[in-house]
């Protein structure tokens, strides 16, 4: 429901628009990914599917091969052994075992330094990838990543957010899509807003972890297009338990030309945008996975006609929702919690300056009925809201 | 050259099982007085076994709900659609209620993670952690050495007191709706989370209740095999399954009140907002990870080692063979307890700087040399020996094969580059069902088969329970080796619903979940056939040489009629006809 309705708020500017492309397309990650280079033979194949998409990747894999093919080597062999003595050791009334040695010291040590020097190797690759994944070369974009319940933002250098998303079928809700320019070293400085996530790129091979109040930081080269590509995209996960919607908190990654990247980046900045516009690309970057705009349910209350009616308050009580009203909810939401979304815990949303606030309250204005004069009190919108608030 | 000799036997006691003309009621204040510890071994079996079918009903329920990619609500919404969360809305092209189901918000979600956290807090805390220790352990220890006791059973029968308690924490907690932290209980989620209501300070508490349990226990093993061996049990005529349990009761021990301490301060933390672990109040969530992990790294040990113990005795049983590098096996075992105290950083890669990273790597490789020797060693028992290839026998073979899976995909993870890729992804899932279950569950199974007569007097059904074998082993690989792959091709841990392009190795790994269920509820109807109508068991079904095969099935009250003599070593096959057993049963190799 909400994808439609943020189709149909796209729809109108996408007849001239030269990003239109950019913007939640009708190939499927998955039907894009089948495009890539394939990871090679068979058993690679099966474990990656597709290739790693930059060198540090690559290296990934082929240590991960390399220590399977020495795993599936070892394995074969002490199972090979052990099948075979099985039956040719099985137990035949009256036959006793033969005599044989309880130990024999030069094959243990044997068995002891063989693993022992592998493990060495194993360790000294791994911490050389390692290294490639998180020390970021002196030239690399630094982004701001922002983790919370359960979303990722983006905070490109300008300030600029990310004011895409796709629906991804009719799965997700609203994941958003943040663009990279296409072979270059990125680093990503993150933290997050409230509990432990972890920003996970499988095409990457790569994740870190983000804590509230303290940075993490990783790094990676995105790949080159190939020719006539627009773009390329790879799932964000999040990888460490983060409560109820976990499994959705998704992203996507977008690697574009330098020259459309600057061009989209252009395109999210906010500094030129009339306050209902910027309140809008603040809706789409902050609050669009809990809260509608269609006056349907989700985690939140829905934004339709929601400024200047009067709101039911947890405990009985009700409230006007007005400009100081609003300016609580986003900096301080448990303060006063809407009847019937006591379980929902909105973490704050303290960061948004009174500007941002006030372009949010705009856009807000914009969606309800008594947007203009919030003297009027239309009956019908009434009883609509207090029905939504007390299913939901 | 049995050690003891029944024809001088002055005591007339009874089996230990036996009732003496007992009432029902007399018998249960019998038990629930008893400071026997082979009744509390039994009382702790029974006890782990129904935490590992409440634990399993929960880990079966997950594979359930992963079938489908969207999420399904509890009262089974339909497919392919979003779950509304909140009342019908009106579709805006036909004007129709859609999607009216009657689901409380988030409930499809919160079910999922509440049923992996119970399948985890269960699973570790109430099943793994005592299973082998408190029941097999409680029960053989004492025997195995000759003695006629643990050296404090007042002490034993209240750990078992204690464990019930804390498992009745997890049960409360549950029974009010369970917690969705996950087993680890992360802050500040775990601080967080559900914030009204009692349900995760309870899981909480029954953890830190349960430590005490086995903080117990371990003491009194540690103590048992110091001061109660029998005169001429050496440290080096110990079974390995002794050295095991030796090995586990010192990181029991050790380690156990750090995790005590860690979930104390967490619960003051969610009830008293004191400011540890809690990042708002000034306190560092990474510091709960290095506490959880500096007892839970060290305790996955306390789950493997004790079925490591298991393996050698199998082996060496029903192989007929001396244990090969008896003294490898051995300090391999001090060796792992040791060096697991070193390495629970690995859980923090993706948290931790770059140097602790790497010196915690490193340690890492360290712990996987004396778990690679141990293999080494089990495998060349078999060269030569006489295998039966009977229930017990399959399970160890069986531990062998999931084992070495097990600790081989363990080395992807202690390798920095691959972790962080493979980190939280059911790669990891994979890795540690395959080390935990297909190691240490399979172990405790096969165990239970080969001391099952001892135990109870009962034969099983030898063929009822290599068709259970078999069920378990393929449902096993079936349900876990797919996983291996859903990891590296890109799926997160604790994910209720998931992208597409997985379903098919979810759907197979749901398949394989309901084979190994199977598999489990058949070997309980052995157990119980067994039970009411099994076949008297002989002294000595296996023809084993260590001590708990010299007494009878089931064992006196005090274990032995007189204070065993040893003559033999416990894996002296080539030279020793075992107790109770004729030559042309078990023939003896001629000597060169």
């Amino acid at each position: 429901m909400m994808q439609e309705a943020a189709d149909t708020a796209q729809a109108a500017t996408e007849a001239v628009d030269p990003l239109a492309a950019f913007k939640d397309p009708a190939i499927s990650l998955i039907e894009q990914s089948e495009q890539f280079d394939h990871a090679g033979g068979p058993v690679e194949e099966l474990f990656f599917r597709t290739a790693g998409q930059n060198e540090t990747a690559v290296f990934t894999d082929s240590l991960f091969l390399l220590t399977l093919w020495f795993s599936v080597f070892f394995f074969v062999l002490l199972m090979g052994l052990m099948v075979y003595w099985v039956i040719k050791y099985r137990r035949r009334p009256g036959v006793p075992a033969e005599v044989s040695p309880s130990h024999n010291g030069p094959l243990e040590i044997l068995w002891t330094v063989v693993p022992s020097s592998s493990m060495i190797i194993m360790f000294l690759l791994g911490f050389q990838g390692y290294m490639q994944k998180t020390v970021a070369p002196a030239d690399a974009i630094q982004l701001q990543v922002e983790g919370q319940k359960w979303d990722w933002n983006i905070r490109y250098p300008g300030g600029e957010q990310s004011a895409y998303f796709t629906s991804l079928g009719t799965k997700i809700n609203a994941v958003k899509i943040f663009v990279l320019p296409e072979d270059t070293p990125i680093q990503l400085k993150m933290t997050s807003k409230d509990v432990i996530h972890s920003f996970w790129i499988p095409d990457y091979r790569t994740k870190m972890d983000l804590y509230p109040n303290r940075y993490t930081t990783i790094t990676f080269k995105t790949e080159k297009l190939n020719a006539g590509e627009a773009y390329r995209d790879h799932w964000v996960f999040c990888a460490e338990y983060c409560g109820d919607l976990h499994s959705q908190m998704f992203g996507v990654l977008r690697v574009v030309s330098r020259e459309n990247y600057d061009k989209i980046l252009q395109d999210w900045n906010t500094g030129n945008l009339s306050p209902e516009a910027h309140g809008e690309v603040l809706f789409k970057s902050n609050c669009v996975s809990c809260h509608s705009v269609d006056g349907s349910n989700n985690i939140g209350p829905t934004w339709k006609n929601l400024y200047g009616y009067e709101r039911p308050i947890s405990g009985g009580t009700s409230v006007v929702a007005d400009d100081t009203y609003i300016l609580e909810s986003i900096w301080n939401p448990t303060k006063k919690i809407v009847a019937g979304y006591e379980g929902q815990n909105m973490t704050n949303f303290a960061h948004l300056t009174q500007e941002e606030v006030s372009a949010i309250i705009a856009y807000m204005k914009t969606l309800s009925d008594k947007g203009g004069a919030a003297e009027d009190a239309p009956v019908e919108g009434e009883n609509e809201e207090s029905q939504e608030s007390t299913g939901g | 050259m049995t050690a003891i000799d029944t024809s001088h036997d002055h005591h007339d006691e009874g089996s230990f099982l036996d009732r003496k003309g007992m009432g029902l009621w007399s018998t249960i204040w019998d038990w629930a007085t008893t400071v026997d510890h082979k009744k509390i071994g039994i009382m702790y079996l029974f006890a782990v076994l129904t935490m590992f079918f409440i634990g399993g009903v929960a880990g079966l329920a997950i594979r359930a709900e992963l079938l489908e990619p969207m999420r399904t609500s509890a009262d089974g919404a339909t497919t392919g659609v979003m779950i509304n969360f909140g009342s019908p809305v009106q579709d805006p092209d036909t004007g129709e209620m859609i999607r009216d189901y009657t689901v409380t918000p988030n409930a499809a979600g919160n079910t999922f993670n509440r049923m992996f956290t119970l399948h985890g807090a269960v699973m570790v805390f109430m099943f793994i952690v005592p299973a082998v220790p408190a029941s097999l352990g409680n029960f053989f220890l004492p025997i195995m050495i000759g003695a006629k006791d643990v050296a404090f059973p007042k002490l034993n029968l209240f750990s078992w007191y204690i464990y019930v308690t804390g498992s009745l924490f997890g049960v409360i907690g549950l029974i009010l709706g369970g917690a969705d932290t996950g087993w680890t209980f992360y802050t500040p989620y775990s601080i967080q989370t559900d914030a009204d209501f009692w349900r995760v300070t309870l899981m909480v508490m029954a953890a830190f209740i349960l430590g005490f349990s086995s903080i117990l226990t371990g003491l009194n093993f540690v103590v048992t095999v110091h001061k109660l061996r029998a005169p001429g049990v050496g440290w080096f005529d110990m079974p390995l399954f002794i050295w095991a349990m030796y090995a586990t009761s010192i990181i029991q021990v050790l380690a156990t009140p750090v995790i005590g301490i860690t979930l104390l301060l967490l619960v003051f933390e969610r009830l008293f907002r004191i400011g540890i672990f809690d990042p708002s109040l000034g306190g560092d969530a990474v510091l709960y990870q290095h506490f959880f992990w500096f007892y839970s790294h060290p305790v996955v040990y306390v789950m493997i080692l004790p079925g490591m113990g298991i393996i050698s005795e199998l082996l060496a049983v029903h192989g007929r063979k001396h244990i090969f590098g008896y003294r490898a096996i051995a300090f391999s075992s001090l060796g792992i307890a040791a060096v697991s105290f070193l390495v629970w950083g690995h859980h923090l890669f993706t948290a931790m700087s770059p140097l602790a990273s790497m010196v915690f790597s490193a340690l890492t490789f360290l712990v996987a040399i004396p778990t690679a020797i141990k293999v080494f060693n089990w495998i060349a028992t078999l060269y030569k020996a006489s295998i039966a290839l009977n229930t017990p026998m399959l399970y160890a073979l069986g531990f062998l094969f999931l084992f070495s899976i097990g600790g081989l995909t363990g080395l992807p993870l202690a390798t920095l580059a691959t972790d962080l890729h493979l980190h939280d992804s059911y790669f990891v899932v994979a890795h540690f069902h395959y080390v935990m279950m297909g190691g240490t569950v399979i172990a405790f199974i096969g165990g239970l088969h080969h001391w099952w007569p001892k135990m109870f007097g009962r034969m099983y059904n030898e063929r009822v329970g290599i068709i259970a074998f078999a069920l378990v082993f393929i449902g096993f690989n079936v349900t876990f080796f797919t996983q291996f792959f859903l990891g590296t091709q890109g799926m997160p841990r604790r994910y209720a619903s998931y992208v597409d392009e997985f379903q098919i190795y979810h759907q197979i790994s749901t398949y394989g979940s309901w084979v190994l269920g199977l598999g489990f509820m058949l070997h309980l109807g052995n157990f119980i056939h067994s039970l009411l109508a099994g076949p008297k068991a002989p002294p000595n079904p296996w023809g084993g040489l260590s001590l708990e095969w010299e007494t009878e099935s089931p064992p006196c009250a005090h274990n032995f009629h007189h204070e065993p003599l040893i003559k033999h070593g416990p894996y002296d096959f080539e030279t020793v006809v075992p107790p109770h057993c004729s030559e042309q049963d078990f023939p003896l190799p001629k000597q060169h």
